[in-house]
């Protein structure tokens, strides 16, 4: 697994790819908890995303929560495959804004 | 078996026995990545007496069982430990700790092998707990919730870390036929939502032909068929025949003898 | 008559299986308190339920044997004109014998019985095969809090089990039989030596372990019960758990004696 920062307009972009689990959640969770904590919005780019588990999506959740207690927002674009599948077995897709892709994004 | 998917578990030659007892008589199974495998059998045919074998909690007589290149008969303990972190297992009847809350239950295999975030522990727990429609009863004692409320507590736990590959011992037993439905389809968005291989034991005809990819049939610690759904519907031998069609067993009766244990005894 | 001396040799072998596979399950249990992570909040939840738990009783039946002691003895002493020595008497007895033995069977009675149980219990559950399953060692996480436990809280309630007795035997001596509460308390000093309160707490240690070990093990091979099982198997082991490791605590009570007195 990987991940790099970036810049969207005025979000910070988070993007992952390979394979987010219990070896690696935590420092996705160090990352996305340091943005957020700068007042930056982030859009997580789940095109490249292999797979996350529940550890991986457990850090999302508290992110969007932080995010939504600082008014700020957490976007997530790009989801397919089996992470979007996690997205709706959780019923998390009814919760998370979720964008098709990075460029969607226009403000 | 396509060319895709690969051999998870292969038993192969396995004989077990309970002292002088032989139960299970040169079994020969083998569960593919991502598939759903129903162990089919009535009572006393050695269904759970293979489960207990795959899990590791019985040596067999003879035989082997492969996780990949890992034999679980003569593996080192901490391979057989490395290789139960990536298993979870749901018992019969849920198999909860008493003392433990069953917010505690679920959260007692983060707690002991990862060194995740207590926030982080939380709410995978809780996003298990919606996935099996117990939100409200995190902080309930194991004693104050229902036989089927156990079963998707132990279950909960058991998917608590992603496992790659789930055994379930009888889901339906006790449930009533709703929630047997809704686990079922439960088992189904577990395996293509996180790839998961599922073996389930059990004997609910119903479940396994809605849930099974193969169904392996045991009669007498026998390994009778394994086959998909239409081909289990198909076969001939009269003891599957029977199975499907819910027919009891017959015995032939011998009159005599019939009269005699029912006066046995009498003056 | 073969068939007798068959069931004689089958008793015969079970007993030495048995003894085999507890001699096994204490060597698991003692091994697995070095195993990371370590349960400290189970072993206090344990102490507090085997040694905070069993002060009451301990205290209760402490007095009452103390004043029970006194009586006795001063109907003996009084014809020898002996009843200056109560104290010696009193606290001697105490702390060899009736303190570690009385301690013993009041935790035998209220843990040993309990704890059988509730082990009993999680393997008819299945509980213990969830966490082999789990990769969580039921030794480490189950047995060995409970072992600990024991061995630091009933060394500790023998010392109250004495100190009330001792009480008690000046209660009853000195506001019912007008001795002197100096000269009680003066043969105390006199008598009672290192060697003794050694017996006292060696006595006590090696009870708690006879008390847990037996205990848990009888809970934790129910299933290999003969011809019972479910509530019955439960009720049964717990039985024999307490008869068995009163009578064993006895016997050991005989040899630390033989060679400590």
């Amino acid at each position: 697994m990987s991940f790099d920062c970036s810049e969207h307009l005025h979000y910070k972009l988070l993007h992952l790819t390979g394979e987010v689990d219990l070896h690696n959640s935590s420092e996705v969770r160090r990352c996305l908890l340091d943005i957020l904590k700068q007042g930056k919005s982030v859009i997580v780019d789940f095109s490249d995303l292999k797979y996350i588990d529940s550890s991986g999506m457990a850090t999302l959740v508290e992110g969007l929560n932080i995010a939504n207690k600082n008014n700020l927002s957490l976007i997530i674009a790009g989801a397919n495959g089996a992470p979007l599948q996690v997205l709706e077995l959780t019923r998390l897709n009814q919760v998370f804004t979720i964008v098709d892709s990075v460029a969607d994004i226009k403000e | 078996m396509t060319e895709q998917s690969q051999i998870l578990i292969d038993v192969n030659n396995l004989d077990s026995a309970y002292g002088d007892r032989q139960v299970l008589h040169d079994i020969n199974l083998q569960v593919e990545q991502g598939e759903i495998l129903v162990i089919m059998g009535g009572s006393g045919s050695g269904k759970s007496t293979l489960l207990r074998n795959m899990l590791g909690l019985m040596k067999p007589r003879t035989g082997s069982i492969e996780f990949g290149d890992i034999n679980i008969c003569h593996a080192t303990k901490a391979e057989i430990s490395k290789l139960r972190r990536s298993m979870g297992v749901a018992f019969q009847g849920g198999a909860l700790l008493s003392s433990l809350s069953v917010g505690d239950n679920i959260k007692l295999p983060l707690r002991q092998h990862t060194d995740l975030d207590e926030n982080t522990i939380s709410i995978m727990t809780r996003l298990k707990l919606e996935l099996m429609n117990l939100a409200d009863h995190e902080d309930l004692m194991p004693s104050e919730l229902s036989g089927g409320m156990l079963k998707r507590a132990g279950l909960a736990r058991a998917v608590i870390m992603d496992p790659k590959i789930l055994f379930f011992d009888e889901p339906s037993a006790g449930l009533d036929p709703v929630t047997s439905v809704e686990l079922d389809q439960l088992i189904l968005n577990l395996r293509s939502a996180m790839n998961m291989t599922i073996i389930v034991v059990t004997h609910e005809l119903e479940s396994a032909f809605t849930i099974a990819d193969r169904i392996a049939v045991l009669f007498d610690g026998e390994l009778v068929i394994t086959g998909t759904v239409d081909e289990i519907k198909a076969c001939t031998d009269e003891r599957v025949v029977n199975l499907i069609n819910r027919k009891p067993r017959k015995n032939q009766l011998d009159a005599d003898k019939y009269l005699s244990r029912l006066t046995k005894g009498a003056n | 008559m073969f068939a007798q001396i068959e069931k004689l040799g089958a008793s015969v072998i079970a007993s030495f299986d048995e003894l085999g596979r507890f001699g096994l399950f204490l060597n698991s249990v003692v091994w697995s308190i070095f195993s990371r992570p370590f349960g400290f909040n189970d072993l206090l939840k344990q102490i507090a339920f085997i040694g905070a738990g069993s002060m009451p009783i301990i205290l209760l039946s402490g007095l009452f044997t103390g004043m029970v002691l006194a009586l006795q003895f001063y109907a003996v002493m009084v014809d020898f004109g002996a009843v200056e020595l109560m104290g010696a008497a009193v606290s001697k007895s105490l702390i060899q014998e009736l303190g570690p033995v009385m301690t013993a069977l009041m935790v035998i009675a209220r843990v040993g019985s309990a704890t059988c149980a509730e082990i009993a219990i999680m393997r008819n559950e299945q509980q213990f095969d969830a966490l082999t399953c789990m990769a969580i060692s039921p030794y480490r996480y189950i047995m060995a809090p409970r072992l600990l436990a024991a061995i630091v809280s009933i060394p500790l309630l023998t010392a109250f089990y004495n100190l009330i007795g001792i009480f008690g035997g000046y209660v009853v001596g000195v506001y019912l039989k007008d001795l002197s509460g100096a000269v009680y308390m003066q043969t105390i000093l006199e008598t009672i030596t290192w060697a003794d309160l050694k017996m006292s707490f060696i006595k006590s240690v090696i009870f708690a372990v006879i008390i847990i070990w037996i205990a848990m093990g009888k809970g934790f091979f129910v299933h290999l019960e003969k011809g019972v099982s479910g509530a019955e198997a439960v009720g049964r082991v717990t039985t024999k758990a307490v008869v068995v490791s009163a009578i064993v605590m006895l016997f050991a009570d005989y040899i630390i004696s033989s060679f400590l007195i």
